[in-house]
């Protein structure tokens, strides 16, 4: 079984995830904000995770980059939820270390298939 | 000031024009450190006179010397004349002496020979001498001095004696008395020869004398001249160097001083001032560069003031363009979060994730998911726009096909052409060559223009065309809607605007689209137009680089 962590400070989109992985076999584990993810990430060890870029405490961009730097979570692959905000977020976020990046509002569809591909269900 | 300070004065100066080496230049620094040329020259600087005027000054100063010794030659020549013709009188009085005594002696020995002989051809030849003696006293009396004319007039009175006498002798001899006219001859005759030969003598020397005077007096007069003419050409000649020198250092040292200060105001060094005693052109030209300086000065701290100051604005409108750009950046997230929890439980119910869709709520549902999408445009126009009201809108460059535009343009839109039941035509010629730019943004383009027409339009059809136009490519999107009138085709792409009020209680819409797609054109190095007939129509064209470069892209 699959564990996807979820970093996101928003409760409703946390909900559309957690409702869209419930008749999936992904394991859903979640934080609200920057460190935590950071924290629950070395310590969960995920499968995947998707990562909002503007998070409180520490931004999505730096949690990814302190994941990529730190050899038990670097394998780890990490989409990264943009906002379209300034030109250069998707540029920000690959150089960041992330595999994929999605532009909010993103399909709940299309975010399903992505985290198959990254991670298949076993 | 020791020649070293010289040396350095001359080194700071830089290179000096007109240096020939640097040993006569040290010659003329000592020159000017230690005589008192320096304060001649300084003097001569400051005399209230133009350059013209000194210079005319100083040759008519040599000039009138040269005049001068001209004419002291010329009054030494005619001294000398005079002199030689006084000596020539004398010489000439002298030869008149002689010749009485000679012809005294003459006389005396005609006398001796008449005593003898007693005839009376020789007795005539006696008296034959007495016309020589009137002809020459005359000739002595002219130009003789008073003392001379003393001794010539006993000459006179003794030569007339001598002829009365002769007279008497000629009588007794030619009484024939011989004895008395002998005894006569030598106790009158003899007596009175001696007498006249004396007087000749004494004339000649007294005349000889005159002409010792003379002589020396023309030597001393010749020497003079010479002393004169020597002095008056060494006299122009220091003149002329010294002059020459004076006036032209006093040119020269502002001159250098000029150069001197120009490097400094030249390097940025307005704190100097240029100072020379000249009261001639170069004093006005060193006044008008203290003026330029000092005006440089001014400016130039104007100037350092207003770069300050637009540092300082500068740092401040960055500081306000990172809170925007932040702000932008945060808004547009919060923004989005809401939406995208709106549209995702909204598909999540439409794809069946919480079980079957009760038919009655399939639409409102739809309905949701519509207006939802509408309310991301909104949003995401109103971002685009701010973005680029910001500077912060840059294009992402890469390689794309028109051909893949138009196509995502017209699926995009089909649905809502078929609805109003319009004809959605697109024309693309199958030869464009692979273009460079932000593809992203020039479909946002394309999409505006053609989503615009669509909504303007009743009837008809609207069509989507591309050319290719040298290095541009051209984008006409025409319709056949309600059109545009001529006096607000200008205002068309402002933002907030819309042809007529009431245009946007009929059609919608907010006027953002016409707005951001003229920037995202401009950004291209392009431009956007339109040509309009109300009623008939409208086409919207835009041009733009068929490669875009960074440089192009404004």
């Amino acid at each position: 079984m699959k564990t996807v962590l979820y970093v996101e400070d928003n409760e409703f989109n946390r909900k559309i995830v957690r409702q869209l992985l419930t008749r999936t076999s992904y394991r859903l584990i979640e934080a609200v904000d920057g460190e935590a993810g950071v924290t629950t990430a070395r310590d969960a060890v995920p499968d995947l995770i998707i990562m909002d870029i503007q998070l409180p405490k520490l931004s999505g961009l730096e949690a990814t980059r302190q994941l990529r730097a730190d050899p038990v979570t670097a394998p780890i692959p990490v989409i990264v939820i943009t906002s379209f905000a300034l030109a250069g977020d998707e540029e920000k976020a690959r150089e960041a270390g992330a595999a994929a990046y999605l532009a909010k509002p993103y399909s709940p569809r299309e975010l399903l298939q992505m985290i198959r591909q990254l991670a298949p269900e076993s | 000031m020791g020649p070293n300070e010289n040396e350095r004065r001359v080194g700071s100066s830089g290179p000096v024009p007109g240096t020939t080496s640097g040993l006569a230049e040290r010659i003329l620094r000592l020159l000017l450190a230690y005589w008192p040329l320096g304060p001649l020259v300084r003097r001569v600087a400051h005399i209230r006179a133009s350059v013209h005027s000194k210079l005319l000054g100083a040759f008519l100063l040599i000039a009138f010397l040269l005049i001068a010794m001209g004419a002291m030659g010329l009054r030494s020549i005619a001294s000398v004349a005079h002199q030689s013709r006084l000596l020539d009188q004398a010489r000439e009085r002298v030869d008149a002496t002689r010749q009485i005594e000679h012809a005294l002696g003459l006389q005396m020995s005609f006398t001796r020979n008449a005593l003898l002989l007693r005839d009376d051809a020789t007795i005539q030849s006696m008296f034959r001498e007495n016309n020589t003696f009137r002809d020459t006293f005359e000739r002595l009396e002219a130009g003789a001095g008073s003392e001379q004319r003393e001794t010539i007039a006993r000459l006179r009175t003794t030569q007339d004696k001598v002829m009365a006498t002769v007279g008497r002798i000629a009588a007794l001899i030619r009484e024939d008395k011989a004895d008395e006219a002998m005894t006569l001859h030598l106790d009158e005759g003899t007596p009175l020869y001696r007498e006249i030969a004396t007087l000749v003598t004494r004339a000649v020397r007294a005349e000889e004398a005159g002409m010792g005077q003379l002589r020396q007096g023309v030597e001393a007069t010749y020497r003079r001249a010479l002393l004169l003419t020597g002095g008056f050409a060494a006299t122009s000649i220091v003149l002329a160097l010294g002059l020459g020198f004076v006036i032209s250092w006093s040119f020269i040292l502002p001159v250098r001083e000029a150069e001197g200060f120009l490097g400094r105001v030249a390097k940025g060094d307005f704190s100097a001032s240029i100072d020379v005693p000249n009261r001639d052109e170069f004093g006005a030209l060193a006044r008008q560069m203290n003026e330029m300086s000092r005006e440089l000065h001014e400016l130039y701290d104007a100037q350092r003031r207003a770069a300050h100051q637009l540092r300082v604005l500068n740092a401040e409108l960055e500081q306000a363009s990172r809170a925007k750009s932040n702000f932008l950046a945060s808004m547009s997230h919060e923004l989005r979060t809401p939406m995208n929890a709106i549209l995702g439980f909204t598909e999540m119910i439409r794809d069946g994730l919480y079980g079957e869709v009760p038919p009655e709520i399939q639409e409102p549902v739809s309905d949701i998911h519509t207006c939802g999408k509408q309310l991301l445009g909104l949003i995401n126009n109103v971002l685009d726009l701010s973005k680029i009201e910001a500077g912060h809108m840059e294009l992402a460059l890469g390689e794309y096909l028109v051909d893949d535009i138009v196509n995502t343009v017209k699926l995009s839109l089909r649905s809502l052409a078929v609805t109003k039941g319009l004809d959605l035509v697109t024309t693309v010629p199958p030869d464009l060559p692979l273009c460079l730019g932000d593809g992203k943004r020039i479909t946002q383009c394309l999409m505006n223009l053609a989503g615009n027409a669509l909504k303007f339009t009743r009837e008809g059809r609207v069509e989507i065309r591309v050319e290719p136009r040298g290095e541009s490519l051209l984008f006409a999107v025409a319709d056949t809607g309600i059109g545009i009138p001529g006096d607000q085709i200008e205002s068309i792409f402002e933002e907030f605007r819309q042809a007529d009020a009431t245009v946007s209680r009929d059609f919608g819409g907010t006027g953002l689209g016409l707005s951001i797609t003229r920037k995202l054109v401009e950004l291209h190095g392009g431009r956007i137009w339109v040509e309009s007939e109300v009623g008939k129509g409208s086409t919207f064209f835009f041009a733009i680089p068929v490669r875009v470069t960074r440089e192009a892209a404004a």
